[in-house]
């Protein structure tokens, strides 16, 4: 599988999947992102980095109840999977183990 | 379905939307853009709404979100993929042909390319104005019978002010006049074209204010507007605006202040010009007479139409109106009648195409040329194509097999033909890209040796318009051989018989359709080529070789046309004092008209029985019939110093003497009543002062203006009746002799700029647009010629290979090459002497409407015809002798060998 590195953009998206929990339809996704990160995106981003991370595993997604709003149509949540549990807290800790290795570098070399 | 409450986004989107999505991720997707359309919504940003969901759906067209059960997966999009690897294949196994099919395409396309961009340059004059569908030029006929017509397409200068305001239907009218004047002050004064325009001009007419004034840029009498180009060109690199120049109206210089800088006037605008003043100017050039009177002309006017008003509606009325206001001012002897004062109008954009209304300022293309040029783009094209279809149909023998097998597979009819059309386009697109990157190329060169302008624009849409026009020569050169080799029968392949090819008599009347082209063309060419060289050879009755003409100015207080005339001819003079001290300078002469023009000043006159008559007048001196050569019938020339002659000797041309009816014209007088005191002293022989387009007309040459002014009724434009001073210069460099007339003239006239013409170079000018197209017709020739040799080499390869063993029987037997070459021409020959017997009438009848337009013309001769048939069966057996060569040269063992 090619998926065991994820991009920045794809890492953001797979967080907050997981911060959202219940609630992780695209358009929530979308909010989450502009609100704890001012970042302006587009809906088609979103769906399509969903799309990737679904196809390597990272997430599934079931469809919601049907619903009055948006036109009938129902929502999409995506949650998390053990493998996207996984390679969050991966990534997390390779970014740990680099960050904890920065001071003692700065420190030597001035 | 949905419930739509409030507003629902675009439904063509959603449409779109449900085409192209996978349905499984169909439903939470329109879900998602919904719910953002509604949200702008429910901001009461609906625009904004809409226009992002659409954005969007765009934007969702990506690949992972395509369906990829049907639309993508079928056997359609499948097989195409295969048949271009499959056409690929082909084309890069057959290399020669496919360069042949490539390289004629290409060329084919390059032309029609050349002479399309010509063509549309042609059409797209004025078309860039928003406003085009509503302006329109007036123009003014009088017409007074016996034909005394009067036919402008410049207008009184008191139309503008009659159009705005008897007629509720016209928005706007401006008029526009062209001067020339000294631009600038002291040392650096150079001649320009000034124009006089209204000030509203611009809220007319889409010539982009850029920079100053945008709004009012004529609001003064002293304010100017200048082209970018002339920004640079007086101010450089600083800012024009608020700057002065120097413009001599009068007899005095005016101050103008830039007010505003206009874009560059596109290449294909029948108005252009640099600098442009208020026509109140108008006031200070022309007398309050011109400003009331009804048959002077020279501004063209220009009406605007109010949206939905028609233009028949006005002109329908201009006339009565127009002699209502006139009241009981006379033409002659009563009052005007009605059908007497024509107004009409011509759209804007008609101007550039229609030689039937008069010539205002702008030069005018005839349709005819761009319809011609037009017609023989296409078909150096179509000739191209052919090679295309002649050579692939003749190819398909080789393929039987392909077909049979793939029919055997279950390949029906169309899945084949579709198949070799795909062939066809690839090769086609390729031809239209390399083509187009080589026009793109080749327009520099191509402008050099016609002498157009054409240029290079693109814009993104044209992109389509090439893939289009791709596509269709695909369609076209492909059509025919993929019905040949799809017809084919399944078990005749299959089972090794010989299939037949196609009907041979489509592709022979193809490749005679393909000479035919070509050979008409060499013989157009030849032709065209011929009444050029005639029209430059033809003895024209006067000398014109290296002679020299310089514009001469008149004292510019004086209002009197005869005294303006007196004072150019005593300017005149001063410079032919300093110029005869130069030996290299012979023949100094003055005259009111030079050689190379069509517009000698027309008068005329009721003669004694009441005839009205016509007749062109030239003023010169004394020495002005002997510079040029110009023979004497009877009588005699103008003599120096001669008091009698100076006053009121007359001088008629042969043509004039037969118009007037004098059975002794010398010692006799002009058969009207009024002229002055006058008296003929001499016929010159005819000779052809202006083009060869018109017959010789009636000449009337004097020293002295006077009488003849007194006895003529009507006079009609045409050059400046102020005398040109011309000399011929004998030294051995011409640039020598402009310098020579560049140092005299400034210390004759320090504050005149000086000028110069060449009288051969202006006779040769008369000719342009023939010359152009002339060589125009000569490109596609050459280019048509290589691409019918590319088909005829394509097509000996083919027959040499179908009779490889035959050949090498027939060498074995003892056959020599030139018998070889006998059996290979047979074919060909036969072909092209139908193509030549076809070009000869066709060639006969188009030539013969084109030469109708030159009164001095060749016949088409039969010889032609021989030249150029001789030229296309050169060419052919060239061709034809190359793989001659080649096959006689293989050794019979090799081809007969193989089995």
């Amino acid at each position: 599988m090619r998926g065991e590195h994820i991009g920045e953009l794809e890492e953001l998206v797979l967080l907050t999947v997981g911060s959202l929990y219940k609630e992780a339809y695209a358009v929530a996704i979308l909010d989450e992102i502009l609100e704890n990160t001012s970042r302006k995106m587009d809906v088609t981003a979103i769906h399509s980095v969903l799309r990737r991370l679904e196809k390597k595993g990272f997430v599934t997604s079931e469809m919601g109840g049907a619903t009055n709003e948006r036109g009938g149509r129902r929502k999409r949540f995506f949650s998390l999977t053990q493998a996207g549990r996984r390679v969050i807290e991966d990534t997390m800790e390779l970014r740990l183990t680099l960050y904890n290795k920065l001071p003692k570098l700065a420190f030597v070399s001035v | 379905m949905s419930e739509v409450h409030e507003i629902s986004p675009p439904k063509w989107a959603s449409r779109f939307l449900k085409w192209y999505c996978d349905p499984r991720l169909l439903e939470d997707l329109e879900g998602d853009l919904y719910e953002i359309h509604q949200k702008y919504v429910d901001q009461d940003r609906k625009s904004k709404a809409k226009w992002t969901y659409v954005w969007l759906v765009f934007r969702s067209f990506r690949l992972s979100a395509l369906k990829r059960n049907q639309k993508f997966k079928n056997s359609f999009f499948a097989m195409t993929k295969n048949n271009f690897k499959i056409a690929m294949r082909v084309l890069w196994r057959d290399k020669f042909n496919s360069s042949i099919n490539l390289l004629g395409l290409t060329i084919g396309i390059a032309c029609f390319l050349l002479l399309g961009l010509y063509v549309k340059q042609e059409l797209s004059y004025d078309q860039f104005h928003l406003k085009k569908d509503r302006i329109f030029r007036s123009w003014l006929k009088e017409d007074y019978g016996e034909g005394r017509i009067f036919f402008n397409s410049q207008t009184p200068l008191r139309f503008e002010e009659m159009f705005e305001s008897n007629f509720p239907e016209v928005e706007k009218t401006v008029q526009y006049i062209e001067l020339n004047r000294l631009v600038g002050r002291g040392e650096n004064r150079l001649n320009e074209k000034v124009t006089l325009i209204s000030h509203d001009f611009f809220e007319v007419f889409d010539f982009p204010l850029i920079d100053g004034d945008t709004q009012n840029p004529l609001e003064g009498k002293d304010n100017l507007v200048i082209s970018q180009a002339f920004a640079k060109k007086y101010f450089g690199d600083r800012d024009p605006i608020g700057q002065t120049l120097g413009i001599q109206i009068n007899n005095e210089i005016s101050d103008f202040t830039i007010s505003a800088v206009f874009a560059d006037i596109p290449y294909e605008s029948s108005i252009q010009f640099d600098m442009g003043i208020s026509a109140e100017n108008g006031r200070d050039i022309y007398s309050e007479r011109t400003y009331t009177a009804w048959f002077n002309v020279s501004p063209e006017t220009y009406i605007l139409l109010k949206e939905n008003a028609s233009i028949t509606s006005i002109s329908e009325k201009a006339e009565d109106v127009a002699l209502g206001l006139m009241g009981d001012t006379s033409y002659g002897d009563g009052p005007m009648q009605k059908g007497q004062y024509n107004i009409g109008f011509q759209p804007l954009t008609d101007i550039h195409l229609n030689p039937d209304i008069p010539l205002g300022y702008a030069p005018v293309s005839n349709p005819q040329y761009v319809f011609i040029l037009a017609a023989i783009g296409i078909l150096v094209l179509i000739i191209a194509c052919i090679n295309y279809t002649t050579l692939s149909a003749g190819q398909s023998l080789k393929r039987s097999k392909e077909v049979g097998m793939r029919k055997v597979l279950g390949a029906v009819r169309g899945t084949l033909i579709y198949q070799y059309l795909s062939e066809s386009m690839v090769l086609a697109l390729f031809a239209m890209l390399i083509g187009t990157i080589a026009t793109f190329l080749l327009i520099p060169t191509f402008n050099l040796l016609t002498g157009t302008e054409i240029f290079f624009q693109f814009e993104w849409w044209h992109a389509l318009v090439y893939l289009g026009i791709g596509l269709l020569i695909g369609l076209m050169a492909g059509s025919y051989p993929a019905l040949v080799i799809s017809g084919f029968k399944t078990i005749n392949i299959l089972r090794g018989g010989n299939q037949s090819t196609g009907k041979l008599t489509a592709r022979k009347g193809l490749v005679i359709l393909q000479f035919l082209v070509t050979v008409f063309l060499i013989s157009t060419t030849l032709i065209m080529k011929q009444q050029m060289q005639f029209l430059q050879n033809k003895d024209l009755g006067y000398d014109y070789e290296a002679v020299i003409s310089t514009r001469l100015n008149a004292n510019p207080e004086l209002r009197r046309t005869s005294e303006r005339i007196t004072s150019g001819f005593a300017n005149g003079e001063l410079l032919k004092t300093k110029l005869e001290k130069y030996p290299e300078i012979t023949k100094i002469a003055m005259g009111s008209h030079m050689f190379g023009t069509s517009g000698w000043i027309n008068l005329a006159f009721n003669d004694d029985k009441g005839d009205f008559r016509r007749f062109r007048l030239l003023i010169v001196d004394a020495a002005y019939l002997n510079a040029f050569e110009i023979k004497m019938k009877e009588g005699r020339k103008f003599e120096f110093e001669n008091g009698l002659d100076q006053r009121q000797s007359v001088i008629l041309n042969q043509t004039a003497a037969d118009y007037f009816g004098l059975e002794n014209p010398v010692g006799s007088k002009l058969p009207g009543p009024d002229f002055g005191e006058h008296q003929i002293i001499g016929v010159t022989e005819d000779f052809h002062y202006s083009s060869l387009h018109s017959d010789i007309e009636p000449l009337v040459i004097v020293m002295n203006p006077v009488p003849i002014f007194e006895g003529i009724s009507d006079a009609d434009g045409g050059d400046s009746l102020i005398p040109k001073l011309v000399f011929t210069y004998t030294g051995p460099n011409l640039l020598e002799a402009t310098e020579i007339l560049k140092r005299e003239w400034e210390a004759t006239f320090p504050n005149e700029s000086w000028n110069y013409e060449f009288i051969d170079e202006r006779i040769k000018a008369q000719y342009e647009s023939e010359a152009r197209m002339n060589k125009l017709i000569g490109v596609a020739t050459v280019l048509s010629i290589v691409i019918a040799s590319l088909g005829l080499l394509g097509l000996t390869m083919l027959v040499i290979n179908s009779k490889v063993k035959e050949i090498g029987i027939r060498k074995v037997m003892g056959a020599s090459p030139s018998s070889l070459f006998k059996l290979l021409a047979k074919g060909f020959s036969i072909q092209l002497i139908i193509a030549i017997v076809l070009s000869v009438p066709i060639t006969i009848w188009l030539m013969d409407k084109w030469l109708a337009n030159f009164a001095y013309r060749i016949d088409i001769s039969i010889g032609l015809f021989f030249v150029s048939s001789l030229i296309s069966i050169i060419v052919a057996f060239l061709v034809i002798s190359y793989h001659t060569v080649r096959a006689t040269k293989v050794n019979p063992v090799e081809s007969l060998r193989s089995e």
